[in-house]
C-alpha cells in the first residue's frame, strides 16, 4: 500500500494506491506539478518502502539535489532508492548509477530495463520522473505501447507504477489514451489563468478503486515542505471583543492588525501553515458600522469563524447578526466558543442552544490567549471546506 | 513610456511600438551580434521603458550574463529581471536560485524551464504589478540540440500562446545555418515577425520583417563596445 504523502489527495484516493496500480500526474505545462511525484515516492521510502525513479530530463545527480531542495534527504535510502538513467548518455556523460540506458532514444533498451529491474525488485514506488520526455525521444506510439506492459509487469510484481506527464499538445488521440485507457488513476493538475497562471490545483479526474469525486484542491508548493493545500481566504469574524484579534494571531504564523484605542478598525490578517495545509486569514472588525465589510469579504472567501465571547451571552443576538451576513454568501463555517479559560463560560452544547442552529453545526471550545482549540477550530474548518474526514 | 520598443531607433522610427502579444524570431548566422543585439532589446526593455524581462538562457550561465550587462556599464535593475539558467546543473557547477534567477534542471527539462516562465510570470504580473513582460530564449538553437523539432515545435506552442494571452512580447533566438530549413519554417508559422541579421562581405546587417506594412531596408550595423551602432542603410 503506498500513499501520496500529499495532504487530502490520499483521502480522496480511498486512504492509498493499492499494490499493482498505476497513477499518472497530468499536468498542465508551466504548472509545478512533478512534485507530486517526487512526494509520493519520498513518503514511499519514509514508511520503509522501496522507490525507483526513472530520470530522464534530468541525471540522477541533479534529481538527489531537486529531493535536498524539498527538505527530503534521499542520501539516507541509499539501500532503498534505485535511480535508472535514462539521461546521462543523452548528453554523452558518464553514468554511476547501476541500470543506465544507453540509448534513451530508443524504447526498447529502456524496455529492457524496466522488465528485467521490475522482476528482480521487491515490491515498490517506480516513478517516471517524466513521461513527456520518453514520449518526445522514443515517441508517442511507442511509448504508450511501453506504458502498457510496464503497468501489466507491474500489475504481476505488487509494485506501484507513478508517472509525472507534462500534456504538452501531443496528438489528440494520444491525450485521449493517457487520460482515458491505460492507468487505474489520473490525477489532474493544472493552473488558474488569467493573463498569468496565478494559482495551481489539482483533482481526480479517475482512480479505478475510489469513489468518484468533483473536488479540486488549490496547492502550493513550499521549499522546504513540498505540496500544500492552499486556502486562499478564510474570514473571521464575531461581535467586538470577543476575541478575534487574539485568534488570528494564535492561529497564524504570522500576523498584523490594523487597531486604534484597543480595537480593529480595519482587518487582521494572518498567515497559517497546519498539517499540510496553507491558509490566509482575515479578521473583520466587529462594530456594527462595519458590518458591509463582513459581505464584502466573504465573498470571496472560502469559509469563516464566528467568534464569540463564551462568557457574554448578551452578545449573542449580535452574533447571530453578524452570522447571518456572513452565511449569505453560502460558506462552510465554524463557531468558536472562546474565552473558556474564563469562569462562567458556557459550553459548547449550550452556546449552540442559544443559536438555535443545528446540532451538526460545530461550536469548537477555544481559549485564544493561551492557543487551546485554536488548531482544533482551523482542522474542523478545514475539513469542512475540503471534504476531508480527519 | 511602457510599449515594447527595440532600442534601435532607425528600426523602431519604421516599426512603431511592437503589439502586445507578438512573438518575434531573431535568426542569423553565428558570430554576427545577435547576443548583443538581444542584450541591447533586453536593456532597452528593463532600464528605458521600465519592462520586466525573464531570459531563458541555455548557452551561459546567468552570473556571466549580468557580468557583462556590468562591465559595459549597463547596469541592470534587479527588480525587473528574471534569468533562469539552463546551463550551470548541467556543468556540474554549484548553482544557487536568487530573487532574479531560478535554475533549471537541464535544457532537456522543457517542462522545468515552462515551470520557471510560468513562476516569473506571475511574479512580475501579480506580486509586482508589471504588466508589460519581454521574454527572451537564447536560444532555440539549444534546446534543438537536446530535443527533436516536434518538442521544441510543442513547447513553443504553449509559450508563444501564453506570451499572447499575458499580452507581453517574446524574442526567440535562432542560430541560421544550424538547422533544416524544413525545421525553420515549421518554426516560423509560430511567430509574428522576425529580426534578421546577416552578414556581407565582413559587414553585418539589420532588418525586421512582419511588423509594419513592409520589411524595413536592410542596415548596415557595427557593435560599438557593447551598443549596436546603425552605419546607414544598405
Amino acid at each position: 500500500m503506498v500513499k501520496t504523502g500529499i495532504p487530502r489527495l490520499d483521502e480522496l484516493l480511498g486512504g492509498e494506491i493499492p499494490k499493482g496500480k498505476s497513477l499518472v500526474y497530468y499536468i498542465q505545462p508551466g504548472v509545478e506539478g512533478e512534485i507530486f511525484g517526487l512526494q509520493t515516492i519520498f513518503t514511499t521510502l519514509k514508511k520503509g518502502g522501496n522507490g525507483v525513479y526513472i530520470a530522464s530530463s534530468t541525471s540522477p545527480g541533479v534529481t538527489r539535489e531537486v529531493f535536498r531542495d524539498f527538505g527530503w534527504n534521499v542520501e539516507g535510502f541509499k539501500e532503498n532508492l534505485t535511480f535508472v538513467d535514462a539521461y546521462n548518455s543523452l548528453i554523452g556523460a558518464p553514468s554511476d548509477e547501476k541500470y543506465t540506458v544507453s540509448d534513451p532514444d530508443n524504447i526498447e533498451n529502456l524496455n529492457e530495463i524496466m522488465i528485467t529491474l521490475m522482476q528482480e525488485s521487491q515490491p515498490s514506488t517506480i516513478l517516471f520522473g517524466s513521461l513527456s520526455t520518453i514520449m518526445d525521444l522514443c515517441g508517442e506510439k511507442e511509448t504508450i505501447e511501453a506504458v502498457r506492459s510496464w503497468n501489466k509487469i507491474a500489475m504481476l510484481y505488487d509494485h506501484v507504477i507513478v508517472y509525472n506527464f507534462t500534456a504538452w499538445p501531443y496528438s489528440e488521440q494520444t491525450l485521449k489514451i493517457i487520460k482515458n485507457d491505460i492507468f487505474d488513476a489520473v490525477i489532474s493538475i493544472g493552473g488558474i489563468a488569467e493573463r498569468v497562471i496565478f494559482g495551481q490545483y489539482f483533482s481526480i479526474f479517475k482512480a479505478s478503486w475510489a469513489e468518484e469525486t468533483d473536488k479540486s484542491m488549490l496547492f502550493r508548493v513550499f521549499r522546504p515542505g513540498g505540496i500544500k493545500i492552499f486556502i486562499p481566504k478564510i474570514v473571521v469574524t464575531g461581535p467586538f471583543n470577543a476575541g478575534k484579534t487574539t485568534f488570528v494571531h494564535s492561529l497564524s504564523n504570522r500576523a498584523i492588525s490594523v487597531d486604534r484605542l484597543g480595537t480593529t478598525i480595519a482587518l487582521d490578517h494572518g498567515h497559517v501553515e497546519y498539517k499540510g495545509f496553507s491558509a490566509d486569514i482575515f479578521g473583520t472588525p466587529g462594530q456594527k458600522r462595519f458590518d458591509p465589510v463582513i459581505k464584502l469579504i466573504c465573498g470571496e472567501a472560502m469559509g469563516f469563524f464566528l467568534v464569540v465571547d463564551s462568557t457574554k451571552p448578551g452578545d449573542f443576538a449580535r452574533a447571530e447578526q453578524m452570522l447571518e451576513i456572513a452565511k449569505s454568501c453560502g460558506l462552510p463555517y465554524v463557531i468558536v466558543a472562546n474565552k473558556q479559560d474564563l469562569p462562567g463560560a458556557l459550553k459548547p452544547e449550550e452556546i449552540i442552544k442559544h443559536f438555535n442552529l443545528p446540532q451538526d453545526v460545530p461550536v469548537v471550545p477555544v481559549a485564544a490567549l493561551d492557543k487551546t482549540g485554536v488548531y482544533d477550530a482551523f482542522e474542523v474548518l478545514v475539513n469542512k471546506i475540503t471534504g476531508g474526514t480527519r | 513610456m511602457n510599449d515594447f520598443m527595440l532600442g534601435i531607433k532607425e528600426l523602431d522610427s519604421i516599426t512603431g511600438s511592437i503589439k502586445k502579444g507578438s512573438n518575434i524570431m531573431l535568426i542569423g548566422p553565428p558570430m554576427s551580434g545577435k547576443e548583443t543585439i538581444l542584450n541591447n532589446i533586453m536593456y532597452n526593455g528593463a532600464v528605458k521603458n521600465g519592462n520586466a524581462v525573464i531570459k531563458v538562457t541555455t548557452r551561459n550561465p546567468a552570473s556571466q550574463i549580468l557580468e557583462w550587462f556590468n562591465e559595459n556599464n549597463m547596469s541592470l535593475p534587479d527588480s525587473k529581471i528574471g534569468i533562469i539558467d539552463c546551463i550551470t546543473k548541467t556543468i556540474g557547477k554549484e548553482a544557487v536560485e536568487t530573487e532574479n534567477i531560478k535554475i533549471a534542471n537541464s535544457p532537456v527539462d522543457l517542462t522545468g524551464i515552462g515551470v520557471k516562465i510560468s513562476q516569473f510570470f506571475e511574479d512580475f504580473f501579480i506580486k509586482k504589478k508589471i504588466a508589460e513582460i519581454q521574454l527572451h530564449v537564447d536560444s532555440l538553437s539549444t534546446l534543438m540540440m537536446y530535443s527533436n523539432i516536434q518538442t521544441v515545435f510543442r513547447f513553443l506552442h504553449v509559450f508563444t500562446g501564453r506570451i499572447k494571452a499575458a499580452g507581453a512580447m517574446g524574442l526567440f533566438l535562432v542560430e541560421d545555418g544550424m538547422h533544416d530549413e524544413k525545421d525553420i519554417i515549421t518554426l516560423k508559422q509560430l511567430f509574428d515577425g522576425l529580426i534578421e541579421v546577416k552578414i556581407e562581405n565582413d559587414s553585418n546587417f539589420i532588418r525586421v520583417v512582419g511588423l509594419s506594412s513592409k520589411p524595413t531596408p536592410w542596415f548596415e550595423f557595427e557593435i560599438d563596445g557593447a551598443r549596436i551602432k546603425i552605419l546607414g542603410e544598405k
